[in-house]
């Protein structure tokens, strides 16, 4: 694992207007022998214990999930990231994403154990003082405690801080008194400790506790019935003067709408991780069918329209994986920074997280809608089969949905990295301003014909990354000045950028991990990756240009208009390319390989 | 044990199981059952030291570790190729001699070449005897009280230790690496050693695939008096 | 310079396998210029071994001993070397099965011999000595020259058909004297089952997979088996499920069969358990998916639930039977 140490390292949000090198971010073909050796416990883990078990799983058999939990936690899962002093195991953050990864295809369980060992524990790994931490850690490490997380409410979902659960210090100052609702909560069924978000008295903001379930005044409703993840609990928690110990108030009064948003940061990316980990799943397992699969006397895997298909699954996939690998890499490299410049360590690694917000809501968009497609496709490929309850597609179709619903609505998740962004540009944070001037300025001047075309198998795509990146910096620059602050209720503006910078991140990161790989293993190793990366930047060059037609059609109008449509279709313009070739390529080493192998 | 410090060796052939690039595993029966079975009799008390042998070259490091990462105290590799079970087994008598094992455990037959003659060579060049298709290892004093498969059945046998077994299905449960087992494979010693040169007494000279069946007939479900007939008649098997 | 060949015997009647072990040392001999030598240890009738000639033994050696009736494979080691060195013999024959295994490769040590493990060939002497046999779990064959001087060879069952011939073989008795160390393992129980056809001997085996759904359904198996005098067989995670003891385990990691038909009901035909099966000379899928992979390592195929399919062809087979 590479520290870059460099000051002049790339920041959050940075990636809009700086370039990265290839050698400089991380690639998931890095792996080193000790984490695919993880990541291999990992996948004999759910072979092993989950996989068999899907149908009891999602009839919830009584102690069957719970019971899943401490077998995870004896072969070491749930401790991956906690420190060791509270047993666990210290590996760093790209490590866990892998583990996060690999457990992601284990349906209603990789829910469940991403519940427990983010939200139900993270809380009180970073939050936590000492004694809590001592208290609680180590079997939360271990699965002999089970952790869930009590913070949405029937009427606070997206808007979180306006939840209604009170707590009033018992009159003698020795427990607060917790009142209220939470609602959707993951593991309460089973869990033994919940970090529930409540306002004392008359605050404006939330303050978190850690109650343990066997708190006077915690009561339970049944099990909701869900479109999916049914193996996965899911109650209503009712707070009635639950009583809780004031040395069980998480960190300050006040400070639980920060907890909630930190936590949120590692959620986003970590969701990404596991819905990647599932659509390589789901695309193994429709290659598999399609192969076996006959009709007018062969396999349904020779035919184009089923190839289209794998092959989207697949880029789309790989585009994902791209930006989570690269993004994590980024937070672990931004934390050790600020742990050498002299900053506690759980601090650094909240710091170094918050860095990169704007790419784990944006992995968390892209990777969840991702999953989705690949879903959807591959019930289209299973056919009448994919409809069938007694075949495995029909689950991970209504499993997947949740994924663009919880830890923040993808609509959300898409107007805050571009409120992110721009609020960063306005503290000088962000150098916004000077790039888009830049951008604004080359529209009125006349395009340079003569300017050398870069030599290098990477020239065409870095050049229309460059011209993304001035298409966003354009429209953004444009929106901005038009609309100033009226810019936070066009929320459709925003979707349309957000879109766009979504796409510019994966095509970037996509781009430069092929870019890495042909390095590490030569052209002729990676044909099928470089096809993979020409098919998504020339779909993505097309999308970014109706986001931004869209934008621009919205809020500009006359001249200004005109030059920025014209602008807007220079920025985004490649080469023709035959993606149907490109796409019959990539699906035919699916079908090869038998599974996803990219 | 009481008098004597007991020490196991193992077998883990490396198995090449991908056309493409080298995907190595264990071989499932060293896997599966012989190591397990190992590192269980250390876990109750009754074995002191494992010793994990392999023939190969470096590029089998990797799966050295991953039987590490169950369990083991220390993995010898003798660096050569392993090309004919009478080679290999010269190779890891030729230090287990210097060694002294009481123990030797292997699986019935590597899932590559399908031999299972590496196991028997080992202990009849080590003068022991051989257990094969064992189903279960008891060790009681010094003796193994071995469960094994004979044709139409099971046979136990007591054997005075040192003796090699050769593991099958039923001697242990297989079991996934954890964390600090994972962790642990690193730290454990990976000794590497140069055999003394022998000469394989065969050599394999070249490969075929079998022949594709020449695609199956369909028989309806309600006429078994055809199937039996063609049975009789076509493939003269009835 | 004779061929030495092993021979097994049980109950007092030689293994059917055991005149194929012959029949296949005979052909041996006949290519290098040489006569058979069949070796039988253990109480046998003199009648017994008279067959032994009508598949190619010249001559037989006896050993008597009454510890042979169990395998001790040091003194079967030694009886072997005994007669070997007698006969100045430079290849040695024996099964690919339990008690081959456990002695051929002993003797190979003691002879330098290389050794071949589960013959499907008779020896290429034209292009040195090479001979046929199953790799990767049957999913190819490799072609093995053995350069030693002399040769061991464990020859795979049911591979080459039985032609009895009415040649004779004189029949010599040997008596042997061992040391403890030839009977260092002690046999304290033996458990077989009785009335069952052992599995891997078997000619014939009738085998479920999870389309059985349930232990409860495996009397239409058993029947067919004894309606056909066959073996039965199960899957993976048959066995794993603990619906079958595991020795009826067939597959990669389980037992391997030969048999001239393995009929499969319900079981899917994933690789690991082809490779258990794929020595079969006729293979009969019973499968309610037409889609299942199977089929397209089968010979014959029926599509149709095993409740119903396997009762009908019980009586369909019972029916031929009785008009034969």
């Amino acid at each position: 694992m590479n520290i870059t140490g460099s000051v002049n390292a790339i920041k959050g949000g940075e990636f809009l207007v700086r370039e990265t090198e290839a050698d400089s971010i991380f690639i998931p073909e890095e792996w080193n022998e000790e984490q695919l050796m993880i990541a291999e416990t990992c996948t004999n883990f759910l072979a092993q214990h989950v996989t068999p078990n899907l149908t009891r799983i999602d009839e919830q058999e009584e102690g069957l999930m719970p019971h899943l939990m401490e077998e995870a936690g004896a072969l070491g899962l749930l401790g991956i990231s906690i420190p060791e002093e509270y047993g666990g195991f210290g590996k760093d953050f790209t490590t866990s994403m892998l583990v996060t990864e690999k457990l992601g295809a284990g349906n209603s369980f990789s829910v469940a154990f991403s519940a427990h060992t983010g939200i139900g524990t993270l809380p009180i790994l970073y939050y936590g003082n000492a004694e809590q931490k001592q208290k609680y850690i180590p079997k939360l490490a271990s699965g002999e405690w089970k952790g869930a997380y009590c913070l949405t409410e029937p009427g606070a979902g997206s808007d979180a801080n306006s939840g209604k659960a009170r707590a009033k210090l018992s009159a003698d100052g020795k427990h607060y008194l917790i009142t209220g609702q939470k609602m959707w909560i993951t593991n309460a069924g089973f869990a033994d400790i919940f970090t529930v978000f409540a306002k004392i008295d008359d605050d404006e903001n939330l303050s978190a506790f850690i109650v343990e379930k066997n708190f006077e005044g915690l009561s339970l409703n049944p099990e909701e019935h869900k479109m999916g993840i049914k193996g996965s609990s899911t109650r209503q928690v009712f707070f009635n003067d639950c009583k809780v110990p004031v040395e069980n108030l998480l960190s300050e009064r006040q400070n639980g709408f920060k907890i909630a948003v930190n936590i949120l940061n590692l959620g986003r990316i970590k969701l990404g991780g596991g819905t990647v980990g599932a659509s390589k799943e789901v695309i193994t397992m429709a290659v598999r069918y399609a192969n076996e699969r006959e009709q007018f006397g062969r396999a349904i895997s020779k035919y184009g329209a089923i190839r289209h298909k794998l092959a989207q699954q697949a880029i789309r996939t790989y585009g994902s994986e791209s930006a989570i690998y690269r993004a994590s890499q980024n937070m672990e490299e931004a934390t050790e920074q600020f742990v050498a410049s002299g900053m506690d360590e759980i601090k650094a690694k909240l710091k170094g997280t918050e860095q990169f917000a704007i790419e784990a809501a944006l992995i968390k968009v892209h990777a969840s809608e991702t999953l989705d497609y690949v879903v959807d496709e591959g019930v289209q490929i299973y056919g009448g089969m994919g409809y069938s309850a007694e075949a495995p597609m029909d689950r991970a179709y209504r499993d997947s949905r949740i994924n663009r619903i919880f830890e923040g609505t993808n609509e959300i998740n898409r107007m805050l990295m571009v409120d992110m962004m721009l609020k960063r540009a306005l503290k000088g944070e962000l150098d916004l301003m000077g790039p888009a001037q830049a951008v604004a300025g080359e529209l009125t001047s006349i395009p340079d014909f003569a300017a050398a075309e870069e030599e290098g198998l990477f020239s065409k795509e870095k050049k229309y990354i460059k011209g993304f990146k001035k298409a966003i910096l354009m429209v953004a620059g444009a929106a901005v000045q038009k609309l100033m602050t009226q810019l936070g209720k066009e929320q459709e503006v925003l979707m349309c950028l957000a879109d766009m910078l979504m796409e510019l991140y994966v095509s970037e990161s996509t781009q430069l991990r092929v870019e890495k790989l042909v390095g590490m293993r030569g052209e002729e190793a990676c044909k099928e990756q470089l096809d993979i990366m020409r098919v998504y930047i020339n779909d993505a060059a097309e999308n970014i240009l109706k986001s931004g037609k869209e934008a621009i059609n919205s809020f500009a109008d006359g001249d200004e208009k005109r030059m920025m449509l014209m602008g807007l279709k220079r920025f985004t313009k490649t080469e023709d390319i035959n993606t149907i070739q490109a796409r019959r390529n990539i699906a035919a080493k699916l079908i090869t390989e038998n599974k996803y192998c990219f | 044990m009481p008098d004597t410090t007991t020490k196991i060796i193992l077998n883990p052939n490396a198995t090449a199981i991908n056309k493409e690039g080298t995907t190595y595993v264990i071989n499932p029966y060293d896997e599966w059952y012989a190591l397990i079975r190992a590192i269980e009799l250390k876990e109750s008390g009754i074995a002191t030291e494992i010793h994990l042998i392999t023939v190969g070259k470096a590029e089998v490091e990797p799966i050295i570790r991953k039987a590490l990462s169950l369990g083991g105290d220390e993995a010898i590799r003798i660096d050569a190729e392993s090309i004919d079970p009478y080679q290999t087994a010269a190779y890891i008598a030729d230090y287990a001699k210097s060694v002294g094992y009481d123990l030797v455990l292997c699986g019935k037959e590597s899932i590559d070449y399908n031999n299972g003659t590496t196991g028997v060579i080992l202990a009849e060049m080590l003068d022991l005897d051989y257990i094969g298709f064992a189903t279960s290892i008891k060790i009681e004093g010094n003796s193994a009280i071995v469960n094994r498969e004979i044709e139409g059945g099971e046979e136990t046998d007591s054997c005075k230790l040192p003796v090699v077994i050769a593991c099958q299905k039923g001697v242990a449960e297989a079991r996934i690496p954890n964390m600090r087992g994972i962790m642990a494979a690193r730290t454990r010693p990976l000794k590497v050693v140069t055999p003394s040169a022998v000469s394989p007494l065969t050599e394999i000279l070249s490969y075929e695939l079998p022949l594709a069946k020449s695609g199956v007939k369909m028989v309806s479900p309600d006429n078994m008096d055809e199937l039996v007939e063609l049975l009789h008649s076509e493939a003269k098997v009835i | 310079m004779s061929v030495i060949v092993l021979v097994e015997h049980t109950e007092g009647n030689i293994k059917k396998k055991s005149f194929e072990a012959v029949q296949y040392a005979a052909h041996i001999a006949q290519q290098t210029g040489t006569t058979a030598t069949a070796v039988v240890l253990g109480s046998i009738a003199d009648a017994e071994m008279e067959a032994l000639g009508n598949y190619g033994a010249k001559k037989v050696v006896h050993i008597a001993d009454d510890r042979f009736n169990e395998l001790h494979a040091r003194a079967y080691t030694s009886a072997l070397i005994k007669v070997a060195q007698a006969g100045e013999s430079k290849i040695i024959v024996t099964l690919y099965d339990i008690n081959g295994r456990a002695v051929a490769p002993r003797v190979a040590v003691q002879l330098k011999a290389g050794i071949v493990a589960g013959a499907l060939s008779y020896p290429d002497i034209d292009n040195g000595f090479v001979i046929k046999k199953a790799v990767f779990s049957g999913k190819a064959f490799a072609f093995v020259n053995v350069v030693s001087d002399k040769k061991v060879i464990m020859l795979m069952p049911n591979t080459f058909p039985l032609v009895k011939t009415d040649g004779k073989a004189s029949i010599e008795k040997l008596d042997i004297s061992f040391t403890e160390k030839d009977f260092g393992i002690k046999v304290t129980a033996v458990n077989k089952v009785v009335g069952e056809i052992p599995l891997s001997d078997a000619t014939l085996v009738v085998s479920g997979g999870r389309g059985m759904k349930g232990p409860e359904n495996w009397g239409l198996i058993e029947n067919l088996a004894k309606e056909l005098g066959a073996a039965t067989a199960c899957s993976r995670p048959v066995a794993d499920a603990h619906w079958r003891p595991h020795h009826e385990h067939v597959g990669q990691t389980g037992g391997t069969v030969r048999p001239d038909l393995y009929i499969a009901v319900g079981i899917s035909g994933a690789i690991q358990h082809l490779a258990g099966v794929n020595g079969s000379k006729t293979i009969v899928v019973i499968n309610t998916d037409p889609e299942a992979p199977f089929f397209k390592a089968a010979n014959y195929g029926v599509v149709g639930d095993a409740m119903t399919v396997l009762p009908r062809l019980t009586e369909a087979v019972k029916k031929f039977k009785q008009h034969k």
